[in-house]
């Protein structure tokens, strides 16, 4: 079986529950980073703790692409997702056939393989219509 | 500060010439701003270039083509904000005192670089880029938002597109020369929807050049110089700030800045040369110069005041669309462009009457940030 990697080290987590996003709070001021962040980045305090984000959102905004990139084929579509957590998430978007993207839709976390690289899979994160 | 201005501007050809060097296209640049300004390259005592790709002493590269070398050369980039920082870049030198006169190179040569028929690529760190990220997603998010909250509709989007190429076929710098129909704009290859082929800048090489100097030296060359009344450079804040993507802050900033240190508003402005890398960008450009109010910038295009001859031209040039969009030189020519219309020398895409112009130029990307920098300079005459 191919080594499976993840797309970024830290940025999510796997498991029977489906998984997470992972992102970091810091433990002053309260500001949470995604991707995470070294310190603070609004009040430059250096202690944040590790926090797992909503697996649920709301679609902010989307685009169908029509020319490949590092990991699709053409046509793919990606978006940012908004966050219980106030907190707005790029991410690839899957394409169901029966549920055509709409800003505002609810949207859910799907953690999977995007691609192959050197015979190892790359494990990513991408957004799925509820 | 002492007061400074354009002495002399000049372009190569824009287009896809990859048999032509970096350093000749900036040869072709400087020789004519140096004709234009009506000295010798010999004259100059400071200069600042930018170029993005292959980059290595890019000033030193260009010069040494027209017999100048021993002198201060300074080589910066900032994404495509590059050129408005090296035009920066020789202001300060001359508003300081340092130097009396001086020249801003703005350089690409995209066929000949490593991107060559490709789009920006993400840095190696960028995980957004890596997922997929380029600069027509970016832009076409920013468009589904447009939509949304504005009423945007394709259809007003190709309208720029439209716009922007009338004005090309009445410039001979145009590296496309052709008028299009909203239709025809529509119809083209899809590329992140709703933007579509003909929405897009295409890739381009070109360089610019002005010649700056200060307003003592100027005055013996012409009686009525071109001023540069405001110079404003900045990068941008962090985008976890931004509840809503379709202001910009960075824009919105530079814009004040620029403003006031002119002292003057969006009012008295006669033309305006800015970033529109994609068609939908145009209409948030207008109202991050406030040029309408935010979330006005559809009507504004729809009453036809950014077209020549309405009531402020925006990118009378053709802009990046029909122009095309060499990343470095666009900077530097957006400042040569809005000179040439001042002095009324534009032919065909003349604004008439133009006293009060800006020019306008954005780039970069990088995750978590809104964009690289904003560079806005304000000319008068």
């Amino acid at each position: 079986m191919a080594e499976r990697v993840p797309i970024r080290e830290g940025t999510f987590r796997e498991g029977p529950d489906g998984g997470a996003l992972l992102a970091n709070k810091c433990k002053a001021c309260g500001q949470i980073f995604f991707p995470k962040a070294k310190l603070c980045l609004a009040c430059l305090h250096e202690e944040l703790e590790e926090v797992p984000l909503s697996k649920k959102g709301t679609l902010y905004s989307y685009t169908i692409a029509h020319m490949p990139s590092s990991f699709f084929p053409p046509p793919h579509a990606m978006g940012y997702v908004d966050l219980p957590e106030s907190v707005r998430v790029f991410a690839p978007l899957k394409i169901i056939e029966d549920k055509p993207f709409d800003v505002g839709m609810e949207m859910e976390l799907v953690i999977e393989k995007l691609g192959e690289v050197d015979e190892k899979e790359i494990i990513g994160y991408v957004f799925k219509p509820v | 500060m002492r007061e400074v201005a354009v002495l002399g501007v000049g372009q190569s050809t824009f287009g896809k010439m990859p048999e032509i060097s970096a350093a000749e296209l900036g040869r072709d640049a400087v020789l004519a701003a140096v004709k234009d300004a009506g000295i010798s390259p010999r004259d100059i005592q400071v200069a600042y270039s930018s170029r993005l790709y292959d980059a290595v002493i890019t000033s030193q590269d260009v010069l040494k083509e027209v017999g100048v070398t021993s002198i201060e050369m300074i080589n910066v980039e900032n994404a495509c904000a590059g050129g408005s920082t090296a035009v920066r870049g020789v202001w300060k030198e001359i508003a300081s005192g340092h130097y009396d006169l001086g020249i801003a190179i703005g350089v690409e040569s995209m066929t000949t670089s490593p991107i060559a028929r490709k789009l920006i690529p993400p840095q190696k760190d960028d995980i957004e880029g890596q997922l997929g990220l380029t600069m027509p997603a970016l832009f076409g998010l920013l468009a589904r938002r447009q939509m949304a909250e504005c009423g945007a509709t394709p259809e007003d989007f190709a309208q720029v597109s439209v716009k922007n190429h009338h004005h090309g076929c009445l410039n001979p710098y145009a590296q496309y020369k052709k008028e299009f129909t909203v239709e025809e704009i529509l119809n083209s290859r899809m590329i992140c929807d709703p933007i579509t082929l003909l929405q897009c800048c295409p890739n381009t090489d070109g360089a610019a050049a002005v010649v700056l100097c200060s307003m003592d030296i100027a005055r013996k060359h012409t009686t009525n110089p071109v001023k540069i009344a405001a110079s404003a450079l900045l990068s941008a804040g962090y985008s976890w700030k931004r509840k809503d993507i379709t202001s910009s802050p960075l824009g919105v900033e530079t814009a004040r800045r620029a403003y006031e240190m002119a002292g003057c508003g969006p009012e008295d402005i006669d033309l305006v040369e800015l970033h529109d890398a994609f068609s939908t960008e145009e209409i948030l450009r207008y109202e991050d110069l406030g040029l309408c109010k935010p979330g006005e910038g559809v009507a504004f295009l729809r009453s036809g005041a950014p077209a020549l001859g309405g009531k402020v031209p925006v990118n009378p040039s053709g802009g990046l669309l029909s122009l095309g969009h060499p990343l470095s030189a666009s900077g530097v020519r957006v400042v040569a462009e809005v000179t040439t219309h001042l002095r009324g020398q534009a032919g065909k895409r003349q604004v008439q009457g133009a006293k009060v112009g800006l020019a306008h130029m954005l780039g970069g990307f990088a995750v978590g940030l809104e964009a690289g920098a904003c560079g806005i300079h304000i000319l008068t005459r």
